[in-house]
């Protein structure tokens, strides 16, 4: 899964921008913790769309989809599988 | 081996800033183990009752309001395996208790939720269907066309009557049916149990649903008896936090308007479309205390809804967390009043946003802000403000709503600014890095605060007016 680390680092980079340099576990919550925004959110999407190709006007979209590092490789996993 | 290690004392300004950021006023209860623990038995349960209950009454008219509410997130401690029933029936029970003096009135609030549930199942049952594609915006059109109805009935005829009840009851609900057709995508979505107990819950909230719906309920929700210890004493913090912000808020009244006698912001522009205004120094000394009035108040009521839903078991974020600490627009936005910009967001900003411009990032960024923080918040508060609809006739409060269109505008403008420019924290410079942001963005948000008047009480030029002469230009 060498995608993992790259959401990892995506992630991590978002924390720290945002002054947040506490460590960070697969599978804790970004979103709901309040540790990531909404404005963050987006940026989450905007990288998901355009590193995996994930339309979510196809899929729906809901924030608990991308709400830990654990729960957006699921997601790229299950739009990968429903793409082939 | 030698091994050379560099260590950086920190500044004298960053140790202080240090020290005053870990200071708490109420201590961290939730994070000491012998106080967890102690929450867990049923004696600590009770005192944490009895506490959440005499710290409530400060906010409510009476004892009965108090004790019914303290009553139902009894059962949810004691039962919590029955949480959520026991919410949806807590919430219901409440609706009848508030409106059962006036039997046509709970009936039209009865028809709103069994539409909203109607609505959530068919946009379920087929969800390829034009609605179950885009239910919220079929949700949001019936609102329109029942409002636009409602002001095409002639004053004292039978459909007056009935339509702006109506009116009343759909805009108190309408949010909250949109979280639950919204929650039609989460996993896993089939309870309506769950769905109703997002409703108007029992520990209050504005038009707009705290804290979200259904969904959100279902992942903050406290998993074993030690979760809900910490989120319980977080909640009774929260309730503290909130008697300690409104005694301060009726001491600062009392100073600053009592003893100073300087007008609120709502008096100084009043006396100055009456055409004697106040003097210059008076004018901004309101429009600074208003800002700072109008974050106590969204605190107070926040701190207290939230610590009702955390005592009920579910660790809900606050609605308002350090908004002076924000040091972009987008931040203040965020923190002062959380639960509406994720209305926004989650209605306006998403769907726009997942839909159009793919191909222009910045194009796509702004449009979807300008449908969240312009076109959905001004949609709003236009349908919010129903009565004025009904007693000054559409096209008169579509006139007197440009001020608040203009609010909206240099909002979306500012909003928009803000995301793109994306500053991160400058260390070591507290006073460029952090300072002058607040300040910038304290300033922005308290000049906007004039022409945030949902009110419609003064035409928009009075709002102009008002905020050219705080710069010396009259006209």
């Amino acid at each position: 899964m060498e995608y993992k680390d790259e959401i990892r680092e995506f992630v991590h980079n978002l924390l720290v921008r945002n002054g947040d340099a506490e460590s960070l576990a697969d599978q804790e919550s970004l979103l709901r913790s309040g540790r990531l925004q909404s404005i963050d959110a987006v940026e989450i999407v905007i990288f998901l769309e355009e590193k995996f190709g994930i339309d979510f006007t196809k899929i729906g979209f809901d924030q608990e989809q991308i709400d830990s590092v654990d729960a957006i490789v699921a997601l790229i996993q299950s739009a990968s599988s429903k793409a082939y | 081996m030698n091994a050379t290690v560099s260590i950086t004392k920190p500044s004298l300004h960053q140790r202080v800033f240090d020290v005053l950021s870990k200071f708490r006023l109420i201590p961290r209860i939730e994070t000491y183990p012998s106080v967890v623990s102690f929450a867990q038995t049923p004696l600590g349960r009770i005192i944490l009752l009895a506490l959440f209950s005499r710290g409530l009454r400060v906010f409510l008219p009476n004892w009965r309001s108090t004790l019914i509410i303290v009553l139902f997130i009894a059962l949810m401690t004691f039962l919590p395996e029955h949480r959520r029933l026991v919410l949806a029936l807590g919430s219901f029970a409440l609706l009848v208790k508030e409106e059962h003096w006036n039997p046509l009135l709970l009936c039209l609030d009865m028809a709103v939720i069994a539409l909203g549930v109607l609505l959530y199942w068919s946009a379920m049952r087929w969800p390829k269907s034009h609605f179950g594609q885009r239910p919220i915006a079929f949700l949001l059109t019936g609102l329109t066309v029942l409002i636009l109805s409602a002001s095409a009935a002639a004053p004292q005829s039978f459909s007056y009557s009935i339509l702006w009840p109506l009116v009343g009851a759909a805009v108190s609900y309408v949010w909250f049916i949109a979280y639950v057709l919204t929650d039609r995508n989460s996993r896993p979505a089939k309870d309506l149990t769950l769905e109703l107990t997002a409703l108007r819950p029992l520990w209050g909230s504005t038009n707009t649903p705290f804290p979200k719906g259904a969904a959100y309920l279902r992942r903050i929700e406290a998993q074993n008896p030690e979760q809900l210890a910490v989120v319980q004493l977080k909640g009774l913090k929260l309730l503290a936090w909130a008697i300690l912000l409104a005694v301060f808020q009726g001491l600062w009244l009392n100073f600053f308007h009592g003893k100073l006698r300087i007008p609120t912001a709502d008096q100084a522009l009043a006396m100055s479309v009456q055409g004697s205004p106040v003097v210059w120094h008076l004018r901004w000394e309101s429009l600074i205390l208003g800002f700072f009035e109008s974050i106590l108040t969204m605190s107070i009521l926040g701190h207290r809804i939230i610590a009702g839903c955390r005592m009920a078991g579910f660790n809900a974020l606050r609605n308002t967390y350090r908004p002076l600490s924000s040091r972009t627009i987008a931040e203040f936005f965020n923190r002062f009043y959380y639960y509406f910009k994720e209305l926004l967001v989650d209605f306006f900003f998403y769907p726009v946003f997942l839909r159009y411009w793919k191909g222009h990032r910045r194009l796509r960024m702004v449009c979807a802000t300008f449908a969240a923080a312009f076109f959905g918040n001004a949609f709003y508060h236009f349908t919010r403000d129903w009565q004025i609809i009904r007693d000054k006739g559409l096209w008169i409060t579509s006139a007197n709503f440009e001020s608040y269109l203009l609010y909206c505008f240099i909002l979306a403008l500012g909003l928009s600014i803000s995301q793109l420019r994306k500053r991160a924290p400058r260390p070591g410079s507290i006073i460029r890095g952090t300072l002058f942001p607040v300040l910038g963005v304290c300033l922005f948000f308290c000049l906007l605060s004039i022409f945030d008047s949902t009110v419609k009480d003064y035409p928009f030029v009075e709002h102009m007016r008002f905020f050219a002469s705080l710069f010396f230009i009259r006209f």
